[in-house]
């Protein structure tokens, strides 16, 4: 769902793309920028906490070396008031001091661990130790200073082996706290993601602006090909200014105006057309009528004619009455080609209806001793339907099996199931070629020309049919085998406008 | 003798109903415009009209509510060349009973003709009441409270056979053969539209109908919806 929606929306797919990408962007840039700017203050620090280290380690030895050249001087008190001079802790910016015996020892009253404002002594590693124990250089790492009550503080520390004459041998360590600048870094580190995140939010606010101006005329030209394909042809976009946006709209404007005067063109074309159709059947009827009554009048005096004479009024009358058929299966075609044919909708009860026709169609059967045979289920099938179209599906499709029986049966069977009512009119005798199935509905059409036409239809018959139930939203399937018959089901949906989800009938016989 | 009016500009074909008709045994007033079959029809009212749509003058459909102004009784027969819903409904609406669309049969047409004119009833003797209007058979009148409510005969005929089985429900198919006289005819507009025009001038209320019912999906039947009995 969210997904479709996606999908389908050109804004959100752009905003959302766009979004992600400045995000990354900002982000990535951010952090660069954020490592470096901490990293500098770092290496700033770690520099001069060197420097300074180094400065006190020297400043240590040279009192050192200076005490013992003096007898008198307390080493001891020395080391202590050494120690204790670093008075403002490394937690306060300040800096602490380890004076440690290499081989952890007291001697001469100086303890083997003396540290500034207790410091644990743990801070300092034993590899670290190993390291600066080795030789005379001065050596640093980063560390995590400890303290007695717990407190730990990311600094440095920084140390150099002072060999104290005829004392020993101890490792003097200056150690040094991050924290102010850490704190300093934290501070940049949150001001950069407020920064980052304002900038984020801009950049969306921005782009949704940009891209609504952009995509609005967009949905607008969507919004109105839709219109016009339903038929509103007259339906323009609004055009403001020169740019290409106001270039997309005359010309949808242009190809509007173009389709519109097209699709007027071509209406009027088929209405004139269809018109011409109509008004010329209709002026034929009224002398066709008086034609009629006359023949009418001609074939009841027969009897009084001498053979010849009476047997033209036949003819002329039974041409006639064929004329007036094609005429009005014409008329009905022509309906259907102006797509002007609409159904007049009420309650039908197929049984009944398709009961009146075979009984309509019954003395043509017996003619052709042709049985008809009937199955309709007991209970009633009312639909929504044209009555008058439906019954002349019916008529059509029985009288092609009639004239296609050969003298052999008919069945017709109604079936219904919850979407669709299925009529099938089946019949023994000369059948279809597969080939000939779908041209059954062609106009004026005949499987074999040189077969005689029992009934005089009209060649319209089918076609008609076809029609009449594709405007029920129906249809008509047909089988049919060589020499073994042929099948047409009418399928007609229950309720006008219903699906058919599966016809009640198969027009393959079982 | 029966006398009919045909108005018909096409001279041929009134002169060949004219043949047709007399040939039946029936007296044919021909006219051939519109406005003229006004005063032909005042002058000289015929037992029942056949009446073109398409006129000159004035059109069959204002000729058919002008004749229906004066005589609600005489049946109209609408003949037309074009069986469009729309012009069958107009004429139906505008007071004919029946319509034959061109090209018809002649005996078909004489079918027609006699079956308006027959008189409805004869085997019923006493005559009928359904809901409160009394159905007199022989003087032809319906009355509600002792006051006449004009019918046509087509619509006299359409409530006598609903009103003589009270209770059945006629489907439309049946009232066309009973009222009209077709045989096989699905063409249920004319009943649609001529209950309604009935409805119209007896219930109380149209819209609720309790003398003529609809019985959704088959027909109607006289009284009201509901259980039956």
């Amino acid at each position: 769902m969210a997904a479709n929606f996606f999908r389908r929306s050109l804004f959100l797919k752009v905003f959302s793309i766009s979004s992600v990408i400045s995000i990354a962007l900002i982000y990535f840039l951010g952090s660069n920028l954020y490592t470096r700017i901490a990293d500098g203050i770092f290496e700033e620090k770690i520099a001069s906490a060197i420097a300074e280290g180094d400065a006190a380690i020297q400043n240590a030895d040279y009192r050192f070396i200076i005490a013992s050249l003096n007898r008198s001087t307390d080493i001891a008190s020395l080391v202590a008031e050494m120690v204790s001079s670093s008075d403002i802790s490394a937690k306060d910016s300040g800096r602490e001091i380890a004076f440690l015996n290499t081989s952890n020892k007291e001697v001469l009253n100086i303890p083997a661990v003396s540290t500034s404002n207790f410091l644990d002594p743990k801070t300092i590693s034993e590899e670290f130790r190993k390291k600066v124990q080795a030789d005379d250089a001065l050596y640093w790492e980063r560390a995590q200073l400890r303290y007695i009550n717990g407190e730990i503080l990311d600094g440095i520390v920084v140390g150099e082996r002072i060999t104290i004459p005829r004392v020993g041998n101890y490792e003097m360590y200056v150690l040094f706290g991050f924290d102010s600048q850490q704190r300093a870094i934290d501070l940049i580190g949150r001001s950069m993601w407020g920064t980052g995140i304002l900038l984020i939010a801009l950049i969306m606010v921005v782009a949704s602006i940009v891209l609504r101006q952009v995509i609005k005329p967009v949905k607008q030209a969507a919004e109105i090909a839709e219109q016009l394909t339903s038929g509103d042809l007259l339906q323009r976009m609004d055009v403001k200014g020169q740019d290409e946006i106001a270039r997309l709209g005359n010309a949808f404007n242009e190809m509007a105006d173009t389709l519109e005067q097209q699709i007027t063109r071509l209406e009027n074309l088929s209405r004139v057309q269809q018109r011409f159709v109509s008004d010329v059947s209709h002026e034929l009827r009224t002398p066709l009528t008086t034609i009629r009554m006359a023949s009418d009048v001609i074939f009841s005096a027969r009897d009084s004619f001498d053979p010849v004479i009476a047997r033209s009024a036949e003819l002329l009358l039974s041409q006639i009455e064929r004329f007036e058929n094609l005429l009005a299966d014409l008329l009905e075609v022509s309906r259907f080609d102006a797509e002007v044919a609409s159904l007049s909708l009420d309650k039908v009860d197929i049984g009944a209806l398709v009961r009146r026709c075979a009984d309509d169609l019954g003395l043509a059967s017996k003619d052709s001793d042709t049985q008809l045979q009937i199955d309709i289920p007991e209970t009633s099938i009312v639909i929504d339907a044209d009555p008058r179209r439906v019954e002349r599906v019916m008529r059509n499709l029985m009288a092609n099996a009639v004239d296609h029986a050969e003298g052999k049966r008919i069945d017709v069977k109604v079936r219904a199931n919850e979407t669709s009512v299925s009529i099938s009119v089946r019949d023994y005798g000369v059948g279809l070629a597969p080939q000939h199935i779908e041209r059954v509905f062609d106009r004026f059409w005949r499987a074999d020309p040189s077969r005689s036409r029992i009934r005089g239809g009209t060649g319209l018959g089918l076609s008609i049919a076809r029609e009449d139930a594709e405007l029920h939203g129906g249809n008509i399937k047909v089988w049919g085998e060589i020499g073994s018959g042929s099948n047409f089901v009418l399928t007609l949906p229950r309720v006008n406008g219903g699906d058919i989800v599966e016809p009640a009938l198969s027009e393959i016989p079982t | 003798m029966t006398s009919v009016m045909v108005v018909d500009d096409d001279q041929d074909l009134a002169e060949m109903l004219g043949i047709v008709l007399n040939g039946v045994g029936i007296e044919v007033d021909l006219v051939s415009r519109g406005d003229e079959a006004i005063d032909v029809f005042r002058n000289n009212p015929p037992d029942l009209v056949l009446l073109d749509i398409m006129l000159p003058g004035l059109d069959g459909i204002e000729v058919c509510k002008q004749i229906r102004k004066q005589s609600v009784r005489v049946p109209i027969v609408m003949l037309t060349a074009k069986s469009d819903t729309h012009d069958i409904v107009k004429g139906l609406e505008a007071g004919a009973d029946d319509y034959m669309v061109k090209p018809f049969k002649p005996s078909e047409l004489v079918a027609r003709i006699r079956t308006r004119l027959r008189r409805v009833g004869g085997e019923i003797s006493s005559n009928l009441t359904i809901g409160d209007l009394a159905i007199d058979i022989v003087e032809h009148t319906v009355t509600r409270g002792g006051k006449e409510i004009p019918l046509t005969r087509l619509e006299f005929d359409l409530l006598v056979a609903l009103a003589k089985e009270p209770g059945r429900v006629f489907t439309r198919e049946a009232l066309l053969g009973e009222v009209w006289g077709y045989r096989h005819s699905t063409d249920t507009r004319l009943v649609n539209v001529h209950v309604q025009r009935l409805r119209a001038k007896i219930e109380h209320d149209p819209e609720n109908p309790t003398i003529i019912s609809t019985v959704r999906g088959i027909g109607y039947k006289a009284g009201a919806t509901g259980p039956r009995g």
